[in-house]
């Protein structure tokens, strides 16, 4: 692509302003029931993104021409980097902290398949979905997940289109869901609280936020412990998280996914 | 209207391809020094002052560079987000000198500030076609979305519950 319309001053400045207004803006917590609703400053440069998109509005064509707004999507592939560059940093100093967690943190990982296991079937057998499916349900949706899509595929693939709407959600009520889960599974008493705790960590910063301090609120005895549990678990989901949702998850997903569109057209086959 | 539709994707997946960060890296350094300047605006409201915040953005730049390199270089292909991860990972371990420094430079670098302006041109990149697959597909893509969060905490939770 043009390595004019790349550098375009126009769309870095309007990127530039965006990001600062929804800075300053900042972090809106909104209490809702036992939750919070946290509002980041992504989700608004995301939403002001979109309304100087030319696509959407063709009056923002004067701001921002179409040709700019398509070279702002390969843009995206490189501008995740420095974000996943600040993401390392905070795992190398924390190493020790990762391998004394043991075996049990590590492995719980591998329980984020559980992700593909029930959403990917509903989602291809029930709503008809197509590859978006694949974007939406191989992880949670966080930021490392949405760089490996980006990366694979693009954001504006389908499978882009799937893990954004999920990660819009997951922005908006993902806090508020991990909290009220969290509580009502804790207050079934059927897990060890230990391992509620560590499947705390399998969200955002955020999320693991909400999801530790229902459980410490349902155990108020082992809130520490709870705590430290969620955090450790959380620091793994980013360290070795990335790697699982890369060779497990993702390979797993598009065999599963493969499978079922097969199985739904055969059925379709049938009833004709 | 229609074969403009597809030669405008079919031009997309040509320039995603061609922009493939690692294997245009003169281009990728002149991009990712637009980005990381965008980046660097954006921390100055809840990060550090533009001075105070250069060498940490310096970092992350070069620490992307030997990334994408590295990348180039090795016979085997792995996402350029795992190069760079691995190589930030390094950096920051124990052992490795200096490691103290980074981290401190890092430091002046909020992590939800670099984030911020890479949705923003996600919002700006969106085309007719996106627009209207998510109308589509919005109110399944929220049904997932809640199944998804809870498959994975279950999931997890039973595994740790197991090995407990």
């Amino acid at each position: 692509m043009d390595l004019k319309l790349l550098l375009n001053w126009r769309l870095h400045l309007l990127v530039i302003l965006t990001s600062m207004f929804s800075e300053w803006i900042g972090i809106i917590r909104i209490p809702l029931g036992p939750g919070t609703l946290l509002l980041l400053p992504l989700l608004y440069a995301f939403i002001i993104g979109v309304l100087f998109n030319p696509h959407l509005f063709s009056a923002m064509g004067k701001a921002i021409p179409k040709p700019v707004s398509h070279a702002a999507g390969p843009i995206i592939l490189i501008a995740i980097l420095p974000f996943i560059a600040k993401f390392g940093s905070t795992i190398g100093p924390a190493i020790e902290q990762i391998i004394a967690a043991g075996p049990a943190l590590i492995l719980q990982e591998l329980g984020n398949l559980g992700t593909m296991l029930i959403a990917l079937p509903f989602a291809v057998l029930v709503l008809k979905m197509g590859r978006e499916a694949i974007g939406a349900t191989y992880s949670i949706a966080r930021e490392p997940n949405i760089a490996i899509i980006s990366d694979r595929y693009g954001l504006r693939s389908p499978e882009g289109i799937g893990i954004m709407g999920v990660y819009v959600v997951g922005t908006m009520f993902g806090t508020l869901y991990f909290a009220l889960m969290a509580g009502y599974i804790a207050s079934l008493d059927i897990l060890d609280i230990r391992a509620l705790a560590m499947a705390c960590g399998v969200g955002s910063g955020s999320m693991v936020a909400a999801c530790s301090a229902a459980l410490a609120e349902a155990v108020p005895a082992a809130k520490d412990e709870l705590l430290a549990f969620a955090g450790a678990s959380n620091l793994l989901t980013y360290a070795t998280g990335l790697y699982v949702s890369l060779f497990i998850a993702l390979p797993v997903t598009e065999w599963m996914f493969t499978r079922l569109k097969g199985s739904r057209q055969e059925v379709r086959h049938e009833n004709s | 209207m229609k074969t403009h539709e597809s030669t405008v994707d079919q031009f997309d997946a040509e320039a995603l391809k061609e922009l493939r960060p690692e294997q245009q890296l003169g281009k990728t350094a002149l991009v990712l020094a637009a980005v990381c300047v965008a980046a660097w605006f954006s921390n100055i409201v809840n990060g550090s002052p533009l001075l105070d915040a250069l060498p940490g953005m310096l970092i992350l730049y070069v620490m992307v560079i030997i990334g994408l390199v590295v990348g180039r270089l090795c016979p085997f292909y792995l996402p350029s987000v795992a190069w760079v991860s691995l190589i930030s990972i390094i950096a920051t371990l124990p052992i490795f000198p200096g490691n103290g420094w980074i981290i401190g430079q890092l430091a002046e670098v909020n992590f939800l500030a670099v984030v911020t302006p890479v949705l923003a041109y996600a919002g700006l990149a969106l085309t007719h076609r996106e627009f209207s697959m998510f109308k589509q597909t919005g109110w399944k893509l929220v049904i997932v979305a809640l199944l998804v969060f809870t498959g994975t905490f279950i999931g997890s939770a039973v595994v740790a519950h197991v090995m407990l």
